[in-house]
């Protein structure tokens, strides 16, 4: 039999427990605990089946006609997820008589560690394999395998001729200055061949840095694009579930964060190991001994470099924490300057920013004296390195050997040992710091790879049905939450022909706004389904759905361009003729053409420069320009005076007069026109009828229609009153 | 001008006309001037500051009855319903220590000894996502502490934790 469990982890009392609340294909509910069975029941004998969110944990309980609310389980905020999916399913039951389950589970715990999975993490914190994604970033590269295999090998050439240059100086005072038996032309020879070997490597740098910069900024644009296709084709869940600035993040900032790791892995690291490689060898080749010698303090600095530099990145990350609240703080300040000065609290917001500030001063002025204690003694150790290498290698210029070091060692040797100590410390001292790098480039990598992954719950079909849309859109047994636990929307079953004008009603949160983001497929019912004209929307391609649609926000927004650039936002294609007259329809055109630069005068960001009627009356002008086939009102005419909402009304009757439209309206007296109005309570259909029909009814719209004339009717008073 | 409490009807109820009981269904339920709610919600209007202070009640349909001003004015037995309530509302166990904090892939991965309100302790281990968001340090020098899940965990002075606990929280407190 199949089975949906509900793993709950507290007791009545609040103590941690592991119990199993079981809703079978029979409707029965068990609940289980430490081997013994606490209650069984059938969903039959049920009203509903809800969960509640306290602070820091939940609860379950069922509600049953004539009965006490009877509470099930509790747990804490880690099982809220999946008690609202069995809510859901017992829900649904209830409703259809049908048990409907989930055909995967959410994993919980990682497969390979057990540990339990996070909620907002795809993937095992811990068990995650760097390589593993590494690879995955380096696929991004193969278009440009060409190009970065060219910039490499090429880059071979200046790196051997970085390395060659103090051979020239080796060579120079072996065999012509410490001899002393070199000529002017001899000595002006050698440094020419020095000068041309040290251009010609110059320039190949250029060059290759050239190649190798284009080919890895290509690949993080790749990236950077791919990410924000992936999600724009995302439902608004997305949105909701990530804030604008963990995405823009992301976006920018992560990928960045990899295009730097690879062109400074391309560039230095590379560079860095070859030097390496090339100047431990040639060090080897003129003395071994004293080449291994170079090693003496290199266990002492990487001990050093460990130790120190463990803790002071944690003391670098928590300065770096209080900059980005310092940010914040100025961002909130800034973002809200009106009512900081409206309520005259321009000291008490300086105090609030100067004791941020402070303690980030305070923070980075430790810091910074921690730091200048800490690696003087780390350059001493590494100036112990070149001291015993001068030492030693100059004793065995002068007497041959040292203790049980041998061999020829003259002048010229030990300067090459000198020039390339710096080349072989190199690559230690970063050495230490690459851990830490590759894990921020890591984070980076598996922050955009979780935007590439997270799968849109707004499934793409693989054969649309792209059918001609007439407006005949059908709500059938739709349940749906923005959060699974909590549904909005019970069971809404709706028939709104094509042409017909349906007017949502309600209060606030009653879920009208809701059924509007349902029917434009902003998301997908959780049970049940939406047609138009017999097509489930599901069935369809999105962008044939939204040509096909004007919508009017209640928070219209505008973007960044001129009034002409929003308008043809709808419709691209638009003529200017069209324009103008969505912008008359719209009672838009008069303040327009009032403008020093008419259609092209630019509005600020969001249409920040407008008010807020003429940005709702944009808003119209942009919805209604497509001549769409289903016209979505949500509070459209909200923002404007009674006197300008009339005439608007006035002209959206006529554009709505046999287009199927579908309208919420704070001020009932502007749906009174509609073909039908629903009227909703507590997510479900309460009336369905014309104006007049519910008046006559005396139910829940009556109510809302007649304390909204009581209102009107006072303030009319009152203003009659103080005219007088 | 009078302050604007004495113009506005706060709601405060008299401890007098109530009677906190334990429904059958488990709800917490009360008696108030002839009304019976079978399943009421206790909320603190300042959580942290007041706890056992201003408790607005509500009905199941979370319509406000009134507010409770001061909780030590009820009987025994009727502030330990309450008490109780408040108590399975919100659920913040104690960190009396911490094993271990480790930053992984931007969140940071706690390891804690807890200690819920009944006394329990137990291990537990979360993540925490946006630190200087996420990890609060109060002006009275308490921390909260919120996970990626929404759970939430309390230390009521930092200073009282050990030192080891103290130093691996240390780069993550403001």
């Amino acid at each position: 039999m199949k089975q949906f469990i509900f793993e709950y982890d507290l007791g009545m009392d609040m103590n941690p427990l592991q119990g199993e609340l079981t809703f079978s294909e029979d409707g029965s509910i068990t609940s289980t605990a430490e081997g013994k069975e606490f209650f069984r029941f059938y969903a039959s004998e049920i009203k509903e089946a809800v969960v509640k969110a306290g602070v820091g944990c939940g609860l379950l309980f069922v509600k049953a006609e004539g009965k006490d609310d009877r509470i099930l389980c509790r747990f804490t905020m880690t099982g809220l997820k999946q008690a609202g999916e069995f809510c859901k399913i017992v829900n649904f039951f209830i409703s259809s008589g049908t048990a409907a389950f989930p055909e995967k589970e959410e994993k919980r715990v990682c497969d390979s560690c057990g540990r339990p999975m996070m909620s907002e993490i795809n993937v095992c914190v811990f068990c995650y394999s760097k390589l593993g994604v590494m690879k995955r970033a380096l696929s991004f590269a193969k278009p440009y395998v060409k190009q970065i295999t060219i910039s490499q090998v090429a880059g071979i050439i200046p790196r051997l001729m970085f390395l060659i240059s103090p051979l020239f100086i080796r060579y120079l005072i072996n065999n012509h200055l410490e001899p002393q038996i070199g000529t002017w032309g001899q000595i002006l020879f050698i440094a020419a061949g020095m000068l041309t070997v040290r251009v010609i490597g110059d320039v190949l740098v250029i060059i290759t840095a050239r190649i190798f910069n284009r080919a890895t900024i290509a690949v993080t644009n790749d990236l950077r694009i791919h990410a924000y296709a992936k999600l724009q084709s995302h439902s608004m869940s997305l949105f909701a579930k990530r804030t604008p600035g963990d995405l823009i993040r992301r976006i920018m900032d992560d990928t960045s964060t990899i295009n730097e790791f690879v062109t400074d892995l391309g560039r230095w690291v590379i560079d860095m190991f070859f030097n390496f490689g090339i100047a431990f060898a040639v060090l080897l080749f003129i003395n071994w001994q004293l080449a291994i010698l170079v090693f003496v303090p290199v266990p002492i600095v990487i001990f050093l470099l460990r130790r120190f530099w463990g803790m002071m990145m944690a003391r670098f990350e928590r300065q770096w924490r209080q900059g980005s609240r310092c940010n914040s703080i100025l961002h909130d300040i800034i973002k809200g300057i009106r009512t900081v000065k409206a309520f005259g609290n321009e000291k008490q917001e300086i105090d609030k920013f100067s004791k941020a500030n402070r303690r980030l001063a305070d923070i980075g002025e430790n810091n910074e004296v921690l730091w200048s204690l800490l690696f003087p003694p780390i350059g001493f150790v590494m100036g112990m390195g070149e001291f015993i290498i001068l030492f030693v290698g100059g004793w065995m210029v002068l007497n041959g050997n040292w203790w049980i070091l041998s061999g020829n060692m003259q002048i010229g040797d030990l300067m090459i040992f000198t020039m390339y100590l710096g080349v072989i410390y190199g690559p230690l001292r970063w050495m230490v710091h690459f851990p830490r790098w590759l894990a921020n480039t890591t984070t980076s990598l598996v922050k955009v790879f979780e935007v590439l992954d997270d799968e849109s719950e707004l499934k793409p079909v693989a054969n649309p049905v792209n059918i001609p849309i007439s407006g005949n859109v059908d709500f059938n047994g739709v349940f749906f939450g923005y959060k699974s636990y909590e549904p909005v929307l019970k069971n809404i079953t709706v028939d709104i022909k094509p042409g017909e004008m349906i007017g949502l009603v309600g209060k606030s949160g009653v879920g009208k706004s809701t059924m509007i983001n349902l029917a434009m497929r902003l998301y997908d019912p959780n049970t049940g389904k939406i047609t138009i004209n017999n097509t489930d929307l599901r069935d369809m391609d999105s962008d044939h759905l939204h040509e096909s649609m004007g919508v009017v926000f209640q928070d219209s927004f505008l973007f960044a361009g001129s009034f002409y650039d929003n308008i043809v936002y709808g419709k691209p294609d638009a003529t200017f003729e069209e324009v103008i007259a969505a912008c008359k329809v719209a009672n838009a055109h008069d303040f327009i053409t009032q403008t020093s630069d008419g259609y092209n005068t630019h509005i600020g960001e969001g249409g920040q420069t407008l008010s807020g009627g003429e940005r709702q009356r944009l808003s119209i002008a942009r919805a209604i320009i497509k001549n769409p086939d289903i016209l979505i009102l949500d509070e459209a005419t909200s923002s404007l005076d009674v006197e300008t909402e009339a005439s608007i009304q006035e002209s959206l009757n006529r554009i709505t007069q046999g287009r199927t439209t579908i309208a919420i309206a704070h001020r009932l007296s502007t749906l009174r026109n509609a073909d039908r109005l629903i009227v909703l309570s507590e997510g479900g259909v309460e009336e369905v009828g014309t104006h007049m029909e519910l008046l006559k009814k005396k139910g829940m719209y009556y109510n809302l229609v007649m304390a909204q004339r009581q209102n009107s009717r006072k303030q009319e008073e009152e203003q009659k009153a103080e005219g007088k | 001008m009078s302050e604007i409490n004495t113009q506005m009807d706060l709601g405060v109820l008299d401890v007098k006309d109530l009677t906190f009981y334990t429904a059958d269904g488990g709800f917490t339920g009360l008696k108030h001037k002839g009304e019976d709610y079978k399943h009421i919600v206790l909320r603190r209007i300042m959580p942290i500051e007041l706890p056992n202070e201003y408790i607005s009640i509500a009905d199941h349909e979370n319509k406000e009855i009134g507010i409770l001003r001061d909780v030590s004015a009820l009987a025994q037995n009727q502030r330990e319903i309450v008490q109780t309530e408040l108590d399975n509302r919100y659920y913040s166990p104690q960190v009396i220590e911490v094993l271990s904090v480790k930053d992984k892939l931007g969140y940071v991965y706690m390891e804690m000894k807890l200690k819920n309100m009944q006394g329990r302790i137990y291990d537990k281990s979360c993540a925490i996502k946006d630190v200087s968001r996420n990890i609060r340090t109060l002006p009275n020098n308490s921390v909260l502490i919120f996970d990626v899940d929404g759970n939430r965990y309390t230390i009521p002075q930092i200073k009282d934790m050990s030192k080891p606990s103290q130093k691996r929280l240390d780069a993550y407190l403001f």
